[in-house]
């Protein structure tokens, strides 16, 4: 799983480096002997500051949390104590039905937010390579919302979808449709969320996308015109099997961004209305520093964590199985 | 498809030819940018304006006014300070370690372990670390501090500047070091005066990303700080932001304040912004 994460990681500077210097020349492989410039541990001693603040900020926090999932943790003078309970903190999290609750939300968060930025990612990509006229601006409108604060981009779609004050009911109000609720309204407002998502991250999307449809050696769509395929057919039997690698990654890294989400459901809709748009990220917040159920609420983090792993464990491992197929 | 040596013919048939993919270019960016364009119009409107069903705009400026009192101005020092802290941070540990990984050949015992971090670290959501950063800053002494979000800020960016900045110090040619190492340049002064300088625009790259991440974070700076004069303006946003207030054109304008710097970049510093969304984007 982290070699598959490092893999993943190294693809995205992959990409990047080709369009930023697409003629740069392969730096042939020389003598495996190099010159020393005089520094003795020159070879491990610029890693150390990496390595320190990794072990400070992962490492330890880590441990801590590992510690914390199984004691009954309780605060007293500023300092916490520890007493090791084993399981109990997870019986306790299991039997909640809150947590269950904001495993399923966020399934449901994950699941549209996903769905949605990639389709329409992709279309934005397909119609700005298409485009020969407005795409350098679209290029650069369509990075706007990727950049702006969550916070912010909560605070926008409250001004859009508040029931009161918001610009959406204002509108319907002037064609003569009645408000409506968006936001107070459990189904309505995982859709509101899932929406600002789509409309936040879709930019993430269309980048990948974008980069990817740019590396496909025009020769090969030629290639398919020249023997007659229609556009529609080019674009499904030649572009789109083409994109198939950075539309694996980008699932995959849209999945990790929709369990990390906290900002917009926390600020929009305050996780209600009744839970029903609380999410993990939201649940451990709440469980630790309102409820104050330290154990229980760092016995869920971990679970979290090891179902996240076993989730994209599962879909690297079809991945690989599926690109290895003769 | 036919083509012809004409540029100009060619471009005018081929826009004649694709018309609805540019209109719906032009749909799609009305519908990216109009949410951000009603908060601005919001944030020159006084709230009776807002609230009332018909369309006036009369023009105010009182939103800023009402907002801009001494903990907002506080709360921006402190965001300000932040951003600056973790980009110091990140470019200079970032291009040290980038520039081991790239050219130092690091023994693979070491290397290995730092690149499964570098790539674990953005799978991990920030929020189930929240408990365990919480008693490591206690035990730093250093919680509700400026300098525990600078450090947990640098955390969550330093894995990608490292990997980014790597594989900027990767392009440049091998000759080019061992040029200044033969012409008796020590390893830090061939670093400092030689390679730095030729992977500028990767440093702008990262520079101006992880400042976005940095002035955007919210979660740490809402769990780490106690609100009020030690946060940073996100909290301070987030605070005005209360479902049943009625000071909408407020909410907008602080809204505004915090989104205009972040879109200004996006418009002059795209090209770097675009290298770090898309080499990033694992971090979010």
């Amino acid at each position: 799983m982290q070699q598959a994460a490092a893999s993943a990681s190294r693809k995205g500077r992959n990409v990047t480096l080709q369009t930023r210097t697409p003629g740069s020349p392969v730096v042939a492989e020389r003598a495996p002997r190099r010159l020393n410039g005089g520094l003795r541990w020159g070879r491990v001693l610029p890693l150390l500051p990496f390595f320190v603040f990794a072990v400070a900020f992962g490492a330890y926090p880590a441990i801590q949390l590992v510690q914390m999932a199984f004691s009954h943790v309780t605060l007293a003078n500023g300092a916490f104590t520890f007493e090791w309970v084993g399981a109990l903190n997870l019986v306790d999290i299991l039997e909640n039905p809150a947590a269950w609750q904001a495993i399923g939300n966020t399934l449901i968060f994950v699941a549209g937010s996903t769905i949605g930025s990639l389709v329409l990612g992709t279309v934005l990509a397909l119609l700005v390579d298409r485009s020969l006229v407005v795409f350098p601006v679209a290029r650069n409108v369509f990075v706007w919302p990727a950049v702006i604060a969550p916070v912010v981009v909560s605070l926008i779609w409250l001004l859009i979808l508040s029931p009161t004050a918001g610009g959406l009911n204002k509108v319907l109000g002037s064609f003569g449709v009645e408000g409506q609720q968006w936001i107070n309204n459990p189904a309505e407002a995982m859709s509101a969320i899932i929406i600002l998502d789509i409309w936040h991250w879709s930019p993430v999307v269309f980048l990948f996308i974008y980069t990817a449809l740019k590396a496909i050696d025009p020769s090969l769509l030629e290639a398919a015109r020249i023997d007659g395929s229609t556009e529609g057919q080019v674009l499904r039997y030649v572009t789109l099997p083409l994109l198939g690698p950075a539309i694996g990654a980008v699932i995959i890294i849209r999945v990790i961004m929709g369990v990390k989400a906290f900002d917009e459901m926390y600020l929009l809709t305050g996780g209600g209305p009744n839970g029903a748009t609380t999410l993990v990220s939201l649940f451990i917040k709440n469980e630790f520093f309102d409820a104050l159920n330290f154990g229980s609420a760092s016995t869920y983090s971990l679970l979290i964590i090891t179902l996240t792993a076993l989730v994209l464990g599962i879909f690297l491992f079809a991945r690989s199985r599926l690109e290895n197929r003769p | 498809m036919t083509t012809t040596n004409a540029p100009l013919a060619r471009r005018t048939r081929v826009l004649g030819k694709r018309p609805w993919t540019e209109l719906s270019l032009i749909v799609l960016m009305l519908a990216a940018a109009a949410p951000i364009a009603w908060m601005l119009i919001l944030a020159f409107l006084p709230n009776r304006a807002i609230v009332s069903s018909s369309w006036t705009f009369p023009f105010w400026l009182g939103n800023f006014d009402e907002i801009f009192d001494s903990t907002f101005a506080i709360q921006i020092v402190n965001s300000i300070q932040v951003v600056a802290g973790t980009v110091i941070l990140c470019l200079v540990i970032g291009s040290i370690s980038g520039y081991a990984i790239a050219k130092l050949r690091p023994p693979r015992w070491f290397l290995l372990p730092c690149l499964m971090v570098a790539g674990f670290i953005p799978l991990i959501p920030p929020a189930t670390l929240v408990p365990g950063f919480y008693l490591v800053l206690g035990d730093l002494g250093i919680n509700g501090t400026l300098l525990g979000l600078i450090l947990l800020n640098t955390f969550f960016n330093l894995p990608f500047a490292m990997l980014l900045l790597a594989s900027y110090f990767e392009a440049v040619p091998e000759e080019l070091r061992e040029a200044s190492l033969v012409d008796g340049a020590g390893e830090i002064r061939t670093f400092l005066s030689i390679m730095l300088p030729v992977i500028r625009p990767g440093l702008a790259s990262v520079g101006v990303f992880v400042a976005i991440m940095a002035w955007n974070e919210f979660l740490m700076a809402l769990t780490m700080t106690s609100g009020g004069e030690a946060s940073p303006i996100t909290v301070g946003i987030a605070g005005l932001l209360q479902p049943y207030q009625v000071t909408w054109g407020q909410m907008a304008a602080a809204g505004t304040i915090a989104a205009i710097p972040i879109i200004l970049l996006a418009v002059f510093a795209n090209r770097q912004i675009v290298a770090g969304l898309t080499a990033g984007a694992v971090k979010g």
